[in-house]
């Protein structure tokens, strides 16, 4: 299921690299996630001051 | 008229403050992955040394002694692009027992020559630079320069590092193009310095740049 | 009322702007100047060989690209913060000290480039000379000078930020300001591997003009939109957020797509590709931005009852400044992000780097991106100094602005067609030997693309000609409503 790594050094961030899209996938995703919650944090405070 | 006060609900989505913590947040990931990758980076490009070329230990950027061995560019298959690879002792410039000092010395001479003399300015090194010279990453495997080329020839010279060398301290002497290379003043002990900086260049692993180096005659994939 | 910000009579803050504004008016016609030595030198190579070689003519064209940028966004800085904070800078003196302190250094370092040009291999080289590093070639003497001038200017920047007013488009600048003077700290040390060299300078180069230098066009834009056309500050300012936090997503990990071939680890070519490839994105925001608020300005503008911007019917309250703010929205997007995407794939750029596709894209985005909004703030300045209510357009301005813009797509297009050849030739049919590398330079389409490309400069130059005159005689004509 997870592909080999064939590069010089072992690394983490290297094994980790197991696609392209995989990749962006997933780091997108960790951009995305706190956003959703400041997302709601603003609305609360926004419904507050109103 | 205060605009804000007669909208009951206002979106979040047009909220400078939302934007701007998002903003914040997706700056500061990104910088911390950066730096993440740094630090992994730069123990993977740390400069290797002369145990790691006896022992067999593979690393992207090779010590200095590297200039002791004979250096090739191989396709490999695991990595599906073309490697360096470092094999058996050779001479250069008469030795192949250049200590870790000595050849620290002169790869740090070359590497300040390559500076001073502003090759970067006309030539590129890793593919970056100015366009108006040939890059440099693999001129020690450039067949122009091997011994079925013209240039050691042209210069006089019976091994690849010393027509370099020649070639180095007198280019306006040997012009191979309209567009020649002027004399920026190389000594003979800076030459040798940057043949050194060159051969050293051509053993690091550049995911395979530039492609099939070498090995296309006309539009024919050639031996 | 954005008009009553025009005012530059005065304010010691715009008085320094325009001092930077000259210099790098000046700094840009040597660009140009050396720019064309060397273009020439590609079609007669043995132009001026010996005397003034390639690699000084490059030098001191990308040197003073670099520098003449700098002062100029150094002065837009300067021009902006009275109006934005609403008080006198800080420490204003000190700035203008500063000022003639890099301007006597910058004419220094380029004398020695000009008369010295190299030296022996040795640190006293580096320290004296020349470094040798794309673009930061300057001397390491110079490299301090430069850091403590541009302290000088950031704390102008910050102790006035704090007093006065701090706007959005200042805390953006703030920031920005401290990134790009921070950055260039990591291009002063010396290394002994090429690509330990190579992987710090891309933190330079790239993050200053993919990353902080974007995001300072961004705050200039927005300051332009509230000045020229009357647009709304608080929206505006949400733009400006939207675009940073794009620009600098996107940015800092494209940093990535200077790792693909340096000897670093193979990762960098998903990291580099999957976020270089979004920054275009922000630059599409920002063309966007540009055209939607002046076209909901003026419909707004046009109806009766809104307590408007427009004086006696015109929207846009400085014409030829607000041109060159357009042409940055379609050439930063046509420049850096479409001639970036093109080659920013590891597939594509394996064939295109070091060839002259990357000075295609490199001249188009440097010219997109930068020149046309500084030029922009350049008649921003000549309109207040003068104190004019509506800057029209001259003869000379119209016919400056398409020259140069024209000039520059020419260009662009020759130096595509050249990469393209060297592409087919000396990388994929020639194996990028030596021998691969002067046969495709020899070729004629190749070659006929840098007598274009000459041609091209010529034709930007007289643009250029033209719009230093018009900048010198604008303020005075009767043409302008005062």
């Amino acid at each position: 299921m997870f592909e080999a790594f064939t590069d010089v050094v072992p690394s983490f961030f290297g094994w980790l690299n197991q696609g392209p899209l995989t990749l962006t996938l997933f780091l997108h995703t960790v951009i995305i996630l706190p956003m959703i919650a400041i997302y709601y944090q603003e609305k609360k405070r926004l419904a507050e001051e109103n | 008229m205060n605009k804000e006060s007669t909208v009951a609900n206002k979106s979040v989505w047009s909220d400078n403050r939302f934007w701007q913590r998002s903003a914040t947040w997706v700056t500061g990931f990104a910088s911390l992955l950066l730096i993440w990758l740094t630090f992994d980076s730069m123990g993977q490009i740390a400069m290797g040394n002369d145990a790691d070329i006896q022992n067999g230990v593979t690393k992207r950027v090779p010590g200095p002694t590297v200039i002791n061995r004979k250096i090739t560019y191989e396709m490999s298959a695991a990595r599906g692009h073309e490697i360096p690879v470092i094999g058996a002792k050779e001479m250069f410039f008469g030795r192949d027992d250049y200590s870790e000092e000595e050849a620290g010395a002169l790869l740090h001479l070359g590497k300040l020559g390559q500076q001073a003399k502003n090759c970067m300015a006309c030539h590129t090194l890793l593919g970056n630079g100015a366009y108006y010279a040939p890059d440099l990453t693999k001129a020690w495997l450039d067949p122009a320069w091997g011994p079925n080329g013209p240039l050691q020839a042209m210069t006089g010279k019976e091994t690849k590092e010393e027509a370099m060398a020649e070639f180095l301290q007198h280019p306006n002497l040997y012009p191979t193009h309209a567009r020649m290379m002027p004399d920026l003043g190389i000594t003979a002990e800076e030459a040798k310095g940057l043949v050194a900086f060159l051969k050293h260049m051509s053993s690091i692993d550049t995911n395979g740049f530039p492609r099939n180096f070498g090995r296309m005659q006309g539009a024919v994939h050639g031996k | 009322m954005a008009s009553s910000h025009l005012t530059g009579i005065g304010s010691e803050s715009k008085q320094l702007a325009t001092w930077y504004f000259t210099f790098a008016a000046i700094i840009f016609g040597a660009q140009l100047l050396f720019g064309l030595v060397a273009a020439i030198q590609f079609v007669m190579p043995g132009f001026l060989y010996g005397i003034l070689d390639f690699s000084i003519a490059r030098i001191l064209h990308v040197n003073a690209l670099v520098v003449w940028m700098v002062f100029a966004m150094f002065g837009s800085v300067y021009w902006l913060l009275p109006d934005e904070t609403g008080i006198e800078t800080i420490g204003i003196k000190i700035g203008k000290l500063l000022f003639w302190v890099f301007a006597a250094a910058i004419v220094v370092v380029v004398l020695v480039y000009l008369l010295v040009q190299v030296g022996p291999a040795s640190d006293t080289t580096i320290w004296f000379i020349t470094e040798g590093r794309e673009y930061i070639e300057a001397p390491r003497w110079a490299d301090y000078g430069i850091v403590v001038v541009v302290l000088g200017f950031v704390a102008n920047l910050f102790f006035t930020g704090m007093k006065g007013q701090q706007t959005g488009i200042v805390t953006v600048l703030m920031a920005d300001m401290i990134a790009f003077a921070g950055l260039y700290l990591a291009g002063m040390f010396f290394t002994d591997s090429i690509s330990m060299d190579q992987y710090w300078w891309w933190w330079v180069i790239h993050l200053w003009v993919e990353a902080t230098w974007e995001v300072f066009v961004g705050a200039i834009a927005a300051y332009g939109l509230i000045t020229m056309i009357g647009a709304h500050r608080k929206v505006v300012e949400m733009w400006l957020w939207i675009e940073v936090a794009m620009l600098f997503g996107s940015g800092i990990l494209g940093l990535g797509h200077h790792y693909f071939w340096i000897g670093t680890p193979e990762y960098w070519w998903e990291i580099g590709a999957l976020f270089s490839a979004l920054e275009p994105l922000p630059l599409v925001a920002m063309f966007v931005h540009v055209l939607y608020d002046w076209g909901k300005e003026t419909g707004l503008q046009m109806a009766e009852g809104y307590e408007g911007h427009a004086i006696d019917g015109h929207t846009v309250t400085n014409k030829p400044a607000f041109t060159w703010f357009v042409m940055n929205a379609f050439g930063n997007f046509l420049g850096a992000g479409v001639w970036g995407f093109f080659h920013t794939l590891p597939q594509v750029n394996l064939y295109t780097h070091g060839t002259q596709f990357t000075a295609a894209h490199g001249h188009l985005a440097f010219f997109g991106a930068y020149a046309t909004i500084l030029i922009g703030m350049f008649y921003l300045a000549i309109q207040g100094t003068n104190g004019i209510k509506i800057l029209r357009h001259t003869k000379l301005s119209i016919w400056s602005t398409s020259l140069i813009a024209l000039g520059m797509l020419g260009m662009t297009a020759a130096l595509t067609i050249a990469g393209y050849v060297q592409v087919i030739v000396s990388r994929a049919q020639l194996g990028a030997t030596w021998a691969g590398y002067f046969d495709g330079q020899s070729g004629p389409w190749f070659t006929q693309a840098m007598d274009w490309r000459l041609i091209m400069g010529v034709v930007v130059f007289t643009g250029f000609i033209l719009l230093v005159i018009d900048l010198l005689t604008t303020g005075k004509k009767s043409v302008h409503k005062i």
